[in-house]
């Protein structure tokens, strides 16, 4: 590993200047992808910053909706008790990514700064339909979660930007949610995963939201299997007609860890499953 | 049946609390004052010739203290057959070939170095897959072979070859016939502890090296041809063992790392550590060998086995080290698990430009067992047989021969039969509409040794102090499996000292009696074999001394006891008249007289016994000094023939899965197993064993595969790189000892460290056809290939 500078402000103004003056440096939460990327040498920053001494960037905000701190540990979300019951769908999500001992250091943020297309924290956020607040030395704006992921390792997070906080609409009780995802073992990055958030109104779909891993270049919304549902009874045929879309809508590839049909094949019995547990 | 005082109870393992406590040191926390750290620079292709290095400028690099590539240091040959060296001087023939290596103050100044050496090479077209190489005019991946004289094929030059019985009678007399080719891939050992060495010198040029290895003693001899080759004739190699995070047999043969810190030592007179980093671990030690193993069997109508016919193809990699052997333990399922007596038998091994390969873990057994016992319930099937009753038909039993010539002392497979059948309800009907199903297999492994070698021994040094401890200096390695724990416990019993009275030391070729090393299961049958006769030589010892020391011992005892206790009338028994050694026991580490009264004066402590004799005018101390070589022979491969161990263990397991067809995902719900283990002699030590080589067998079976592409290991971390997890050993396991106490075992035991990976893979694959009528021929059944195989089944069936 090429040595580098180790820097820990205290503020995010301070964070943010840091980075403007110092070339090459690059911000550091939990470190879990960073770390390795840099030992794997795909990266190569002269300095790293860390944000993990600015409290505020890791606090949890029930207030009607959630502000959920970018900062905030895996970990963190899965033991905030209102969170968890307010979004259960989250912190099932949660409870899938990495180990105990990544959880406990991984951030939230750190997860969808990563862009990687198997983020799992991604999927229920964007079936929440989430906001991320983005952050610079001279403006702050607010970018739904679906508008952020650009493509594998790019968003559209600028290089003055920091991701502060991950901004969530009340919770609906009319809505019900789920999360598939399939590993190789159970503790893996997703082959292909899957969250479903669906409002049920007199056995007719009123609302979906369907995100779907692992089977694109970024996390993805399945926005014509969301229209095909939406304002539809829910049957055999309607769920068949979705698993059959869902299959067709994404774009996997094939690499080691499964081949691009496979990722199709469970994203599609993922589909039907998702809509058959939330539909009882 | 004998009584135990220590053996077979429940006991902690020694080195359990240092390890748990982090106190152990593994090689990973070993330095020596002026250390340097080494680095190797691997191949970039997997065949090309080396045209230039330019290493000037990592020379040039601060802190560097040596750069070494062939043109500036000796060569060094390694591998039983000689077709490799440490540093590659023409051509490279895999992606891990060492080209150079670099000796820096520290770890990240040698890995900057290494980054500069400049390699040039000419590619050339490479072999990847046996069936290529073996073509005619296929380019040849060595020129000649390691005395220099030219070869004109890729074909490893070793013969396994076993013809017993007529095939062709056979085959008239077969009613039923199943045949099939089986298939298992590379697979990492996955050691927790990488590995490594530190390789030092001292001003007489002897070395001294910290070595992760199972095979101290086999090391010191190729290291001391290394010296030689060096030019340090008649220098001699101490090797020290540190605490091994794990073996698998990783450390049965020496490594090219091991040579290049002997190098870069030698060269810059200084300490030279160097271990391997997780990712250098996957791509760069020699893995378990892949096989392709074609396999025809036929049984008459009553199920009976008439014939087996086995071919066996093995992609051997650019180089030989003990993965080229396998088909020596192949052919032991082959030929003797189950009775059949027409039986051929015949291996073939390619040179190809993947990585070579070295042992792992049963040693071909699990290959082949797994063709063979998904082909016996194919055959099974075929003749209208149940699978359980069909083993049963064939089961070995006690006291035969086998066609490869093993002597069967004890066999408990028909009852490691009966016992999974019963555990896993058997009988009983799966249940409907839910994709479950049972499947079992069965094994033989080597259980009481296992002669590959000239000598097959183990010797043990016992010394006693003052206070009556025990101090053995052994030569087999403790790499987590619990040797020490069974070795302590052997000790305790067979001398009649407490298990805490007993301290194994470190592994040190200075100091501990020569072993062959710590493979073939035979560590606690070996050991505890030499436990026994040390213990019965000093129990001789110390009882001739007691003859002399007992009677005036006990007088001072007497006259003690009876200060204490007016009054007291001792009753009448003439100790002076009884002291004779063979009336003597040792028990709990005091000395009594068999059948005298129990009166606390008459017993003697050992430490006061060891210090009368120690402090007497010409007194001595006891230590003594044993090598067990196990009565088995060193069978002729080529012929397919020979009693390579003393006793052989046999085992079954069974597994009960459920499979989901729309994902094609295997979920074991329970394991069952009993395996046959002559006698158990710690109970905690032995469930360990099996367990962690059932969820190797899991790993082997459903999700490991070191992948390479065009020769290169694609997945060398544990990201892509997937073994069980506690959340996939998430079942019961169901586990039996079957003990049938063998003559030539130690308390009647047997070697089980292997076994309880053997048959894991083909009881899961046989529940998975039980389950939903498929069979996937090729390790590890992933759930793509589950998949595929339900598609083609549906397809079949219209």
């Amino acid at each position: 590993m090429r040595r580098f500078d180790y820097l820990r402000p205290k503020s995010l103004k301070e964070a943010l200047q840091l980075k403007k003056t110092i070339a090459g440096a690059k911000y550091i939460s939990g470190g879990t992808d960073l770390i390795v990327q840099i030992k794997n040498r795909e990266l190569q920053p002269t300095t790293l910053i860390s944000l993990r001494s600015i409290p505020e960037l890791a606090r949890i905000e029930i207030n009607g909706g959630a502000r959920i701190g970018a900062l905030a540990t895996i970990s963190d979300l899965i033991q905030h008790i209102e969170l968890g019951h307010n979004y259960p769908v989250l912190i099932a999500a949660a409870k899938r990514l990495g180990s105990l001992q990544i959880r406990n250091v991984a951030t939230t943020g750190g997860n969808l700064c990563n862009c990687s297309p198997s983020a799992d924290m991604a999927l229920p956020l964007l079936v929440l339909e989430a906001k991320v607040r983005l952050q610079s030395a001279k403006a702050s704006r607010e970018i739904p979660l679906s508008e952020f992921f650009k493509g594998p390792g790019k968003s559209c997070l600028s290089s003055d930007e920091i991701m502060t906080d991950i901004l969530l609409e009340p919770p609906s009780q009319k809505t019900k949610a789920t999360f598939l995802k399939k590993g190789r073992v159970k503790m893996d990055l997703a082959i292909a995963s899957l969250a479903l958030l669906v409002e049920i109104e007199g056995g007719r779909c009123r609302k979906a939201r369907i995100a779907a891993g692992s089977v694109a270049s970024m996390p993805l919304r399945l926005f014509d299997v969301e229209a095909l549902l939406e304002g539809s009874t829910i049957s055999k045929d309607s769920v068949s007609k979705a698993q059959q879309l869902a299959r067709d809508t994404v774009s996997p590839i094939t690499d080691l860890r499964a081949t691009e049909e496979y990722r199709r094949h469970v994203v599609g019995v993922y589909m039907k499953r998702g809509l058959e547990k939330v539909f009882g | 049946m004998k009584n135990f005082h220590y053996i077979g109870k429940e006991t902690p393992r020694p080195d359990a609390p240092d390890k748990a406590a982090g106190k152990a040191l593994y090689i990973h926390d070993l330095e020596r004052p002026g250390m340097l750290y080494g680095k190797i620079k691997f191949s970039n292709h997997p065949h090309a010739r080396i045209k230039h290095i330019d290493a000037s400028k990592a020379e040039r690099l601060n802190g560097v203290r040596a750069v070494i590539t062939a043109n500036n240091s000796p060569e060094v040959r390694l591998g039983f057959l000689g077709d490799n060296v440490a540093l590659k001087k023409d051509k490279v023939r895999q992606y891990r070939d060492e080209i150079a290596a670099v000796a820096a103050i520290d770890p990240d100044t040698a890995e900057e170095a290494v980054e500069l050496i400049k390699v040039e090479y000419e590619p050339l077209p490479g072999l990847f897959s046996p069936q290529e190489a073996m073509k005619k005019g296929s380019p040849l991946i060595h020129e000649t072979d390691a005395q220099g004289r030219p070869r004109t094929d890729n074909l490893v030059p070793l013969r396994y070859r076993h013809q017993s019985g007529d095939l062709d009678a056979g085959k008239r007399a077969a009613k039923y016939v199943a045949e099939g080719e089986f298939s298992t891939p590379r697979v990492q050992q996955c050691c927790m502890g990488t590995a490594g060495c530190i390789a030092e010198f001292d001003m007489n040029s002897n070395l001294t090296i910290w070595a992760k290895t199972q095979i101290p003693f086999l090391a010191q001899r190729d290291f001391n041809r290394a010296l030689s080759d060096m030019g340090l004739r008649d220098k001699n190699t101490r090797i020290i063992v540190p605490a091994l995070g794990g073996g698998f047999g990783t450390g049965l043969d020496t490594h090219a790392y091991e040579y290049i810190a002997i190098l870069l030592a030698y060269k810059t007179g200084r300490p030279v550590k160097i271990v391997y980093a997780r990712d250098e671990e996957f791509a760069y030690l020699s893995p378990r060998q892949s096989s392709i193993t074609k396999i025809t069997q036929g049984c008459d109508q009553n199920g009976r086995l008439t014939f087996r016919e086995v071919e066996v193809l093995q992609d051997n990699g650019a180089y030989t080290s003990w993965g080229a052997t396998y088909p020596s333990v192949m052919m032991m399922p082959a030929t003797s698990l189950y009775r059949v007596s027409n039986i051929y038998f015949n291996a073939k091994l390619v040179y190809t430009n993947n990585t070579f390969c070295q042992a792992m873990r049963g040693y071909g057994n699990p290959e082949h067992t797994w063709a063979l016992e998904s082909n016996s319930d194919e055959l099974a099937r075929e003749a209208g047989v149940d699978p359980y009753e069909f083993r049963i038909i064939n089961c070995n039993k006690p006291k035969e021969t086998t066609p490869m010539g093993f002597k069967v002392s004890t066999c408990g497979l028909k009852e490691c039969l009966q016992t999974v059948a019963k555990k896993l309800d058997w009988k009983k009907q799966n249940k409907k509409g839910k994709c479950r199903g049972k499947g079992m297999a069965s094994l033989v492994h080597v259980g009481g040794g296992g002669r590959i070698y000239r000598s097959d021994a183990s010797g043990l040094i016992l010394k006693l102090d003052d206070f009556g401890n025990v101090n053995a200096y052994h030569g087999g390695v403790e790499m987590g499996q619990g040797l020490h724990s069974v070795l302590t416990l052997g000790i305790a019993e067979a001398l009649g000292v407490r298990p805490d009275k007993v301290f194994i030391n470190p592994l040190d070729t200075s100091t501990c009696p020569w072993d062959v090393g710590t493979h073939a299961s035979r560590g606690a049958f070996m050991a505890c074999n030499a436990a026994i006769l040390a213990a019965n030589k000093l129990r001789g010892k110390i009882f001739k001394l007691a003859e002399e020391l007992f009677p005036q011992e006990a007088e001072k005892n007497l006259k003690k006891y009876r200060k204490k206790n007016p009054g007291y009338k001792p009753p009448a028994f003439d100790f002076v008249k009884e002291a004779k050694k063979e009336r003597f026991d040792l028990k709990d580490g005091s000395i009594f007289i068999k059948g005298a009264p129990p009166e606390p004066w008459l017993s003697l402590d050992l430490g006061r016994l060891l210090r009368a004799i120690h402090f007497r005018t010409q007194g001595q101390m006891l230590a003594t000094e044993v090598f067990y070589d196990p009565p088995n022979e060193l069978p002729d491969f080529a012929k397919g023939f020979g009693n390579i161990s003393a006793t052989y263990a046999y085992g079954t397991q069974g597994a009960e899965v459920e499979v989901d067809t729309e994902t094609g995902e295997v979920k074991i719900l329970r394991m069952v197993a009993a395996h046959d283990v002559g006698k158990v002699l710690n109970p905690r030590a032995l469930k360990g064993q099996i367990y962690g080589a059932l969820a190797q067998g899991i790993g082997y079976a459903l999700y490991e595969e070191l992948q390479s592409e065009k020769g290169k290991i694609v997945n060398p971390n544990f990201r892509d790189y997937k073994i069980p997890t506690a959340q996939e050993m998430n079942f019961p396991i169901d586990l039996e000892f079957i003990e049938t106490n063998d003559s030539f075992g130690p308390f009647g035991a047997k070697g089980v460290a292997e076994p309880g990976l053997v048959p894991t893979a083909p009881a899961i694959a046989n529940a998975i056809y039980d389950a939903v009528g498929i069979r996937v021929r090729d390790l590890p059944i992933t759930p793509e290939k589950i998949l595929s195989a339900l598609k083609k089944l549906k397809a079949s069936k219209g």
